[in-house]
């Protein structure tokens, strides 16, 4: 194996690639986490059918793979889906904006891979602030309530500023599992880091440098989310020490 | 929905070709998610024996590496080792072994710490009772430490299998004929019931996760009460 560098197209291809990747977890951050919060709130209603709902959802997401649920969102989906709504989903290239401009419609592979990544990752999402949410001692409810405040303030004033604190670190860890979860949208066609390192090996066979410049993209992504983790932890420290 | 897609292909997709052509389909991800339990079990063992045995310079060498191979994607892994391994044997290694391989890396990389967690649980008054009977550390650890650590670790080690199971889907990419690639070949050949083939594919993924987690939830209750395994 001779190590020549790679060609400065082909970097471009890689550099590409890892803006994608960067704007998938940008993307499916927020929304995971947000829906992730839905459903931990779900789990807390009175009425038991939307417990149960939630509960079961939660468990398909999370006991079937990451990759057959993109295949499913990306083939099954469609199939499904009235035939007009899946001719404008194939067909719309633009979304028109007034005044004659518009916008690049994202492709039917990006929408697909980022509701499978942001459902799945949400399922997870959700445990965690779950997690969080019990972490947090029953006595602090109970002196909410007998300060005289509603169930909404006792959640928004004493149970929801803890439960962050407690799934802070654990919350992090789940934005590094979306991080790297996204390479599997290439199976899909999104053009993300995972794929361009393929893409590059295949034309160029430089095996080592394609997989060699993806994976230091990689660990420098998780290693800045891994220092935001220890910055949290330092600036928010869980109340009562360290659990 | 029309399920006759399934029952057309349930044969091919539950073994392949099998026995007159290789095996595939769910028995293959069934032969890969054991084979990878069990080396991924017995890596984050030995890593995580050595993370709790060694000097603290190889500590953190040991850590270094473990946190290398927890921050890169497995379908990452699974590209190495399906092209490296080659090259650095000189020999054809069927994908099957390097999925394989990579897989149980990373299973080893996320058991390590638990591990290393379950013995640090196990008190300072274990060892010195091992080490003043005149064992010697590995002795100790052996028969007094580890018997103790492996039931709280039990939990994660199914845990961790449950991932195992699901990531073996991966093997999809480099072209392993498990499950999910049979499932797409299956899908690619007959075009119109892409949401049965997947719906039923996941469903046996679930099947055997969800299996996997109720042993973790029994098995975590009867260690928090104390009743031993």
């Amino acid at each position: 194996m001779a190590f020549e560098p790679l060609r400065g197209e082909h970097l471009l291809w890689l550099v590409n690639g890892f803006l994608q990747t960067l704007q998938i977890a940008a993307l499916v951050i927020p929304v995971a986490t947000g829906l992730g919060l839905l459903a931990a709130l779900a789990g807390l209603a009175r009425g038991w059918p939307l417990r149960a709902t939630v509960g079961a959802a939660i468990a398909l997401l999370r006991n079937s793979p990451l990759l057959v649920q993109l295949f499913f969102w990306y083939f099954g989906l469609p199939a499904l889906l009235p035939e007009a709504l899946r001719e404008w989903l194939n067909t719309t290239q633009r979304l028109p904006l007034p005044g004659g401009f518009a916008l690049p419609w994202p492709s039917y592979e990006f929408l697909a891979g980022m509701l499978g990544l942001s459902l799945y990752s949400a399922a997870y999402v959700a445990e965690e602030i779950r997690a969080g949410m019990r972490g947090v001692p029953p006595a602090q409810r109970l002196a909410a309530a007998a300060l005289g405040m509603r169930p909404w303030q006792v959640f928004r004033h004493v149970v929801a500023p803890q439960a962050l604190r407690i799934a802070a670190s654990p919350l992090i860890g789940q934005y590094m599992n979306i991080t790297k979860n996204s390479s599997l949208t290439m199976a899909i066609g999104v053009m993300e880091l995972s794929y361009a390192s393929r893409q590059v090996e295949t034309v160029t066979f430089k095996t080592f440098q394609a997989f060699g410049v993806a994976t230091v993209l990689y660990v420098l992504i998780i290693a800045v989310l891994e220092v935001l983790a220890l910055v949290v932890q330092r600036r928010f420290p869980v109340p009562g020490g360290r659990r | 929905m029309d399920f006759q897609v399934i029952r057309d292909n349930l044969d091919y997709l539950l073994r392949g070709h099998w026995p007159d052509g290789p095996l595939g389909g769910a028995a293959l991800t069934l032969l890969l998610s054991v084979g990878s339990a069990v080396l991924s079990g017995a890596l984050g063992l030995a890593l995580g024996i050595a993370l709790a045995m060694s000097a603290p310079r190889v500590r953190v060498a040991l850590t270094a590496a473990i946190g290398f191979f927890r921050a890169i994607p497995v379908l990452m892994l699974i590209f190495w080792t399906y092209f490296l391994l080659p090259i650095a044997f000189g020999i054809d290694v069927p994908g099957v072994f390097s999925v394989m391989c990579a897989l149980s890396l990373v299973g080893g990389a996320y058991l390590a710490h638990s591990v290393r967690a379950g013995i640090a649980s196990i008190g300072a008054g274990q060892w010195q009772a091992g080490l003043s009977l005149g064992l010697t550390r590995f002795a100790t650890l052996r028969h007094v430490v580890l018997p103790q650590a492996l039931r709280i670790m039990l939990p994660s080690f199914v845990n961790q299998w449950v991932s195992l199971v699901k990531d073996t889907s991966l093997a999809y990419v480099v072209g392993v004929g498990e499950l999910s690639f049979l499932a797409a070949q299956v899908n690619a050949r007959t075009m119109i019931h892409p949401a049965e083939v997947f719906l039923f594919v996941g469903a046996i993924y679930f099947v055997l996760c969800s299996a996997l987690d109720l042993l973790a939830r029994l098995l975590a209750r009867r260690c928090r009460s104390g009743a031993g395994v």
